[in-house]
C-alpha cells in the first residue's frame, strides 16, 4: 500500500491556494497495482481529478464553511484482505469518513460486509457483483449497475440479432461474470435461443485456443466473451487465428488502447461490447468529452471507460454533503445520497429510479449500450433494451 | 619425471597419508601395492588434483603441480584411468574415447580413435553403444583406451583389475604390458600384487599411510614380508 | 479429426515453450544438482528486456532478441558465480534456499524495472495459415520452428562439440570428467549462459504469443519442473518429450474434458506416468 504521489501534489496546491478553508479528507481504496489495476488505477485518478475540479470551483460548502478535498489513496490490489486493511487504516488512522473507489468485487464485498457498523460512507465504483447492493446497507451506494442487469439487456439484444446458438467463453469462476451469463441465457432462451457451450478461463490464462477450438467444433452462430480485458483481448485475437468468423459479442469494458496492446485493429474489427454505456467519445455527453480531455491532460493517458464511476461518486458525495449540511454526520450524508437527484457534473448516463440517482438499495443504473469495434475505435451503435425500474424492483426482492 | 616428496593428505581432521616419497622415472613402470585402505588411491588422487595435499610437494617434469586443479594436471600430461573404470555410462563408446582427447587440439584425434579400436577390437563392435551397457571387461578396455587418448606422458592406473573375472584380469595385465612396451611411463596401483610386481620395474609397499618398503619389482616379489602378506605364499 | 489435429497444434506451441524452459532446468540440474527455481523469472526478464528494446529503444525484433540473449547470458553467468558457486560444496538445502531467494529477487527486479502491467511484445506477425481447416497463426508457426531449431542446435552442441560433450561428461561423472581434463569451474558458467539463453528465448515466445506479467515466470517454472519429472531428471530428450506431452495434454484436456481443470488434468497425467515409470518417460531406471 502506498500514498500516491499525485495525492500529495493535489493536497499541496489545494491548501496553498485556500489557506483559510477547512480540509475534508476522503479515502480511496482501489487496486493500484496487480491484475485489477486496469480498473482501479483510473478510478483513483478520476477521484483525484474530481477533487481537484471541486476544489478549483470553490470546494464543498457546508453552512458557512468551505471544505477543500484531500484524497488519501491506498492500494488494495483487488484483494479482500488488503482492502479490509486499507479501509481500517483510512477510518482508524486517517480519520476518514468517506471512502470511494472499489473497482473489484471480491475486495469490495469484504469491505461491504463490515462497513454498516462504521461511522463512514462507502461509495462503490466499478465492482459489478450483484450481492453488494442486495444487503440494503444504508451507508453504501454504487454507481455501476450489477452485471446481470446488463446481462439481461445483452441477451435480449443478441436474441434480436437472430442468433440461436451462442457459445460462451468466460471467467465463469468470477461471480458477477457468471451472473451476467445467467441473465443473458434467460433472455436468450425466452427468444428460443440457447447457449451451446460454456467454456471457462482463469484470470492468468492467455492461451484460450483449446477452448476456442472446441467452440469452433460446435459451429455456433455467435460467441460471447465475458471476462477481464486482458484475457478477453487474447480470445478475440485467437478466435481470428482459429478462423472463427461468427459475430463476437463480449462484456469486457476495455479501452481501445488496452485491446490494441494484444490484438490488431483488424483482429478486433466487428467485435461487440455489450455493457453499461460508460465512457466512449462517440456516445459521450458534453461532460464526457470534457472529462476525457481533462483526464488525458492531467494523467497523460486516456481514461478507461469505467473510470467515470469513481468520478461521478465524488460529485454525488459533494452534492449529498451539501444537501445534508454536515461533514460530521455520516448517517445524514448517507440518507442524502439515497435522496439525491443525478448531479449535473456526472459523466455516465444514469437512468434515475423515482427521479433519484440511487434506488432504495443504494444502486444507480446507467443505460446499457451496444458498442462495436470499427476501424480502431469502439463505436456506440445503440442503447440496449434496459429497464432500470423493473430491475430495481427485482433487486429489492433479493436478500 | 614425477617426484612426490613428503606428501600428506587429510580428509577433514583425519590424516590418511603421513608423508611419503615416490619417484617415477621416464619410461618406468612403478607399482604401488598394499592392503585396502593403505593410502594408495589417496596418493593417486592427490597427484591428479582430485583431493588436496595438506603438505608436501609434487613435481612433474620439474614443474610444481601440487594442488593444481585437475584439468591443469591433465594438460601437464598426467592421465588417470580411475578405479571402477568410471566410463560415462550414457555416452557411447566412441564419445567416451573422444572425451579422452578433451584437452587435445591437434588433428590426429580421429586416427588415435582408430588406433585404440585396433588395440581393443571389441570397442569397434561397441562403438555406438552406450558405455554403461558394456561388460566390466569391455568397460575396463574402454577406460584404458580413453586414458591413452589424452596421449599422456604419465599414465596412472588405479586398480585396473578390480572386480574383473580372472580371464579378463590376465587380459588387462597383457594390455598394460603392451602400453609399457609402447614406452609410456606408468604408475600402477593394484591389489593384485602378483600381477603388479610382474609388470613393475620398481614398486612401493604401502601400509597405513606410509611407505614401508620399496625396490625393484623382482626384489619385492622375493621379499619375505611381501610374499607372506600379499602374494599368498 | 480436424479438431484433434487443431488441439495438438495448439498444444505444440506452448509445449515448445515448456521444452525450452525444461531444457535449461535440466542441464543446470544435470551439472550442478540444483533446482534453479529462478529460471522462470529470469526468462521473463529476458522477455521484458526484448519488449523494452523494441518499444523503448526502437530496436528491430531480431536485434532486440539478440541483445536480450547476450544480456541474459551474462546474467546467467553472474547468477552461477555470485549465487550458486558459493554454496556449491555446502549442504543441498543451501542451494535450494539460494534458489528461492533468487526467484524473489528477480521477480522483484522485474516488478521494479518493468511494472505490474502485462506486456505483449509487438511482432506484427498476424497472418494465419489454413491447411484443410486446421489453422496455424504465423507467429505460432515461427515459435514452433524456432523451438525446434533451438532443440536441434542444443542437441548438436551437446553431441558434437567438445564443450557439449564435457557438459554431458560432468553431468554423468564429475570426477571422471576432471580426469579427462575438463575444467569443472568453467563448465557451470557455460551451462548457465546456455540455459539462460534458452530461457530468454522462451520468455520472448511467451511475451509475443501471450503476455508477460508478474507471476507468469513462477507458473512457468513449475510447469518446467513438471516436465523434468515427466521426462526424467537431467535428460535432454526427456525435456523435449515431456514438454510436448505436457503442452499437448493441456490442450486436449481443455478441449475435450474441461477447460476449468486443464492444469489439474495435466498434473494427473504426470502422476499417472510416474506411477508406471518412476524414472520418467526417458529417464534411465
Amino acid at each position: 500500500m502506498r500514498l500516491t504521489a499525485i495525492t500529495a501534489a493535489f493536497a499541496l496546491t489545494a491548501t496553498a491556494a485556500f489557506a483559510a478553508d477547512k480540509t475534508l479528507d476522503i479515502g480511496v481504496s482501489d487496486a493500484l497495482t496487480g491484475g485489477g489495476a486496469v480498473y482501479g488505477l483510473p478510478q483513483a485518478n478520476a477521484v483525484n481529478l474530481a477533487a481537484k475540479e471541486i476544489n478549483a470551483s470553490g470546494g464543498i460548502k457546508v453552512g458557512d464553511d468551505t471544505y477543500m478535498l484531500k484524497v488519501i489513496a491506498y492500494d488494495d490490489k483487488a484483494n479482500p484482505t488488503e482492502a479490509s486493511n486499507a479501509v481500517r487504516k483510512l477510518i482508524d488512522r486517517d480519520g476518514v469518513k468517506y471512502i470511494l473507489g472499489f473497482c473489484c468485487s471480491g475486495a469490495t464485498g469484504a469491505v461491504a460486509s463490515f462497513i454498516e457498523n462504521e461511522d463512514a460512507v462507502m461509495l462503490v465504483g466499478n465492482a459489478a457483483e450483484r450481492s453488494i447492493t442486495t444487503r440494503e446497507i444504508p451507508n453504501l451506494t454504487r454507481t455501476r449497475p450489477p452485471a446481470d442487469y446488463t446481462g439481461a439487456a445483452a441477451g435480449t439484444f443478441v436474441a434480436e440479432k437472430g442468433h440461436k446458438r451462442v457459445a460462451v467463453l468466460g471467467a465463469l469462476d468470477v461471480g458477477f461474470y457468471a451472473s451476467y451469463v445467467d441473465a443473458f441465457e434467460k433472455e436468450l432462451n425466452k427468444a428460443g435461443g440457447e447457449i451451446v457451450s460454456r467454456e471457462a478461463f482463469g484470470l492468468k490464462d492467455r492461451d484460450m485456443s483449446p477452448q476456442l477450438t472446441k467452440i469452433r467444433g460446435q459451429d455456433p452462430d455467435a460467441i460471447l466473451v465475458v471476462g477481464y480485458v486482458e484475457p478477453a483481448a487474447f480470445i478475440y485475437r485467437q478466435a481470428v487465428e482459429l478462423g472463427i468468423d461468427v459475430p463476437r459479442y463480449g462484456f469486457t469494458s476495455g479501452s481501445e488502447e488496452q485491446f490494441l496492446r494484444v490484438a490488431t485493429s483488424e483482429q478486433m474489427e466487428g467485435v461487440w461490447d455489450l455493457r453499461p454505456t460508460e465512457l466512449t467519445l462517440l456516445s459521450a455527453s458534453e461532460n464526457g468529452k470534457a472529462y476525457h480531455a481533462n483526464y488525458s491532460a492531467e494523467f497523460g493517458i486516456a481514461p478507461s471507460p469505467s473510470s467515470p464511476y469513481a468520478y461521478d461518486q465524488t460529485y454525488a458525495l459533494k452534492d449529498a454533503i451539501e444537501a445534508a449540511g454536515t461533514v460530521e454526520d455520516t448517517q445524514a450524508v448517507a440518507v442524502a445520497l439515497r435522496e439525491l437527484s443525478v448531479p449535473d457534473e456526472v459523466v455516465m448516463q444514469y437512468l434515475p429510479v423515482d427521479e433519484k440517482m440511487f434506488d432504495v438499495n443504494g444502486q444507480a443504473y446507467t443505460s446499457n449500450g451496444a458498442f462495436q469495434w470499427q476501424s480502431g475505435n469502439w463505436v456506440f451503435i445503440q442503447d440496449l433494451p434496459s429497464d432500470a425500474a423493473a430491475y430495481s424492483a427485482f433487486l429489492s426482492t433479493i436478500d | 619425471m614425477l617426484t612426490v616428496s613428503d606428501l600428506r593428505v587429510s580428509y577433514g581432521p583425519i590424516e590418511v597419508i603421513h608423508g611419503i616419497d615416490i619417484e617415477v622415472g621416464e619410461g618406468e613402470c612403478v607399482a604401488l601395492i598394499g592392503a585396502n585402505g593403505a593410502g594408495k588411491s589417496s596418493t593417486l588422487k592427490a597427484i591428479c588434483g582430485l583431493v588436496p595435499a595438506s603438505a608436501g610437494i609434487i613435481t612433474f617434469e620439474g614443474r610444481d603441480i601440487t594442488n593444481q586443479s585437475g584439468h591443469a594436471i591433465v594438460k601437464a600430461g598426467i592421465t588417470m584411468c580411475p578405479e571402477g573404470r568410471q566410463v560415462f555410462p550414457q555416452m557411447t563408446t566412441l564419445q567416451n574415447l573422444r572425451m579422452g582427447a578433451y584437452t587435445r587440439t591437434d588433428a590426429d584425434q580421429a586416427s588415435d580413435v582408430d588406433e585404440m579400436m585396433d588395440m581393443f577390437p571389441i570397442l569397434r563392435d561397441r562403438a555406438n553403444q552406450a558405455a554403461g551397457t558394456l561388460s566390466g571387461g569391455e568397460q575396463e578396455m574402454l577406460a584404458i583406451g580413453r586414458a591413452l587418448m589424452a596421449r599422456p606422458k604419465l599414465c596412472i592406473f588405479d586398480e585396473p583389475s578390480l572386480g574383473l573375472a580372472p580371464k579378463i584380469v590376465a587380459e588387462v595385465g597383457a594390455t598394460i604390458q603392451r602400453i609399457k612396451e609402447m614406452g609410456k611411463t606408468i604408475l600402477l596401483v593394484e591389489q593384485n600384487s602378483a600381477m603388479a610386481l610382474r609388470l613393475a620395474d620398481r614398486a612401493y609397499l604401502f601400509e597405513a599411510g606410509e611407505i614401508v618398503l620399496s625396490g625393484t619389482g623382482t626384489e619385492l616379489q622375493s621379499h619375505p614380508d611381501v610374499a607372506k602378506a600379499y602374494l599368498g605364499h | 479429426m480436424v479438431e484433434v489435429i487443431q488441439q495438438i497444434i495448439n498444444g505444440v506451441a506452448i509445449g515448445g515453450v515448456y521444452v525450452l524452459i525444461a531444457l535449461g532446468l535440466t542441464t543446470v540440474f544435470g551439472i550442478l544438482g540444483i533446482a534453479h527455481f529462478a529460471h522462470g523469472s529470469v526468462s521473463m526478464f529476458g522477455g521484458y528486456l526484448t519488449f523494452f528494446f523494441v518499444t523503448g529503444w526502437g530496436f528491430s525484433l531480431l536485434l532486440a532478441i539478440l541483445v536480450s540473449l547476450l544480456v541474459g547470458m551474462v546474467l546467467g553467468v553472474l547468477i552461477e558465480l555470485l549465487a550458486y558457486r558459493p554454496v556449491r560444496d555446502a549442504n543441498h538445502i543451501n542451494a535450494f534456499i539460494v534458489a528461492l531467494g533468487l526467484t524473489m529477487m528477480v521477480e522483484g527486479l522485474n516488478l521494479e524495472f518493468f511494472g505490474h502491467e502485462q506486456v505483449v511484445i509487438p511482432t506484427n506477425l498476424s497472418r494465419v495459415f489454413n491447411i484443410g481447416g486446421v489453422t496455424i497463426p504465423e507467429l505460432r508457426l515461427y515459435v514452433i520452428i524456432a523451438a525446434a531449431l533451438l532443440v536441434l542446435a542444443m542437441t548438436l552442441f551437446v553431441e558434437k562439440t567438445k564443450t557439449g560433450q564435457a557438459i554431458r561428461a560432468v553431468a554423468e561423472n564429475r570426477d571422471a570428467a576432471i580426469l579427462m581434463g575438463v575444467n569443472v569451474n568453467t563448465i557451470p558458467l557455460v551451462v548457465f549462459a546456455i540455459s539462460t539463453a534458452l530461457g530468454v528465448c522462451a520468455g520472448v515466445m511467451v511475451g509475443s504469443l501471450f503476455a508477460i506479467a508478474p507471476g507468469i515466470g513462477e507458473g512457468l517454472v513449475v510447469k518446467g519442473f513438471a516436465v523434468l519429472i515427466l521426462g526424467g531428471l537431467g535428460s535432454i530428450p526427456g525435456a523435449v518429450v515431456g514438454g510436448l506431452v505436457l503442452g499437448i495434454t493441456e490442450a486436449l484436456a481443455a478441449g475435450f474434458i474441461s477447460s476449468a481443470y486443464k492444469d489439474v488434468i495435466a498434473f494427473v497425467v504426470m502422476i499417472s506416468v510416474l506411477l508406471f515409470r518412476p524414472q520418467g518417460l526417458m529417464g534411465k531406471a
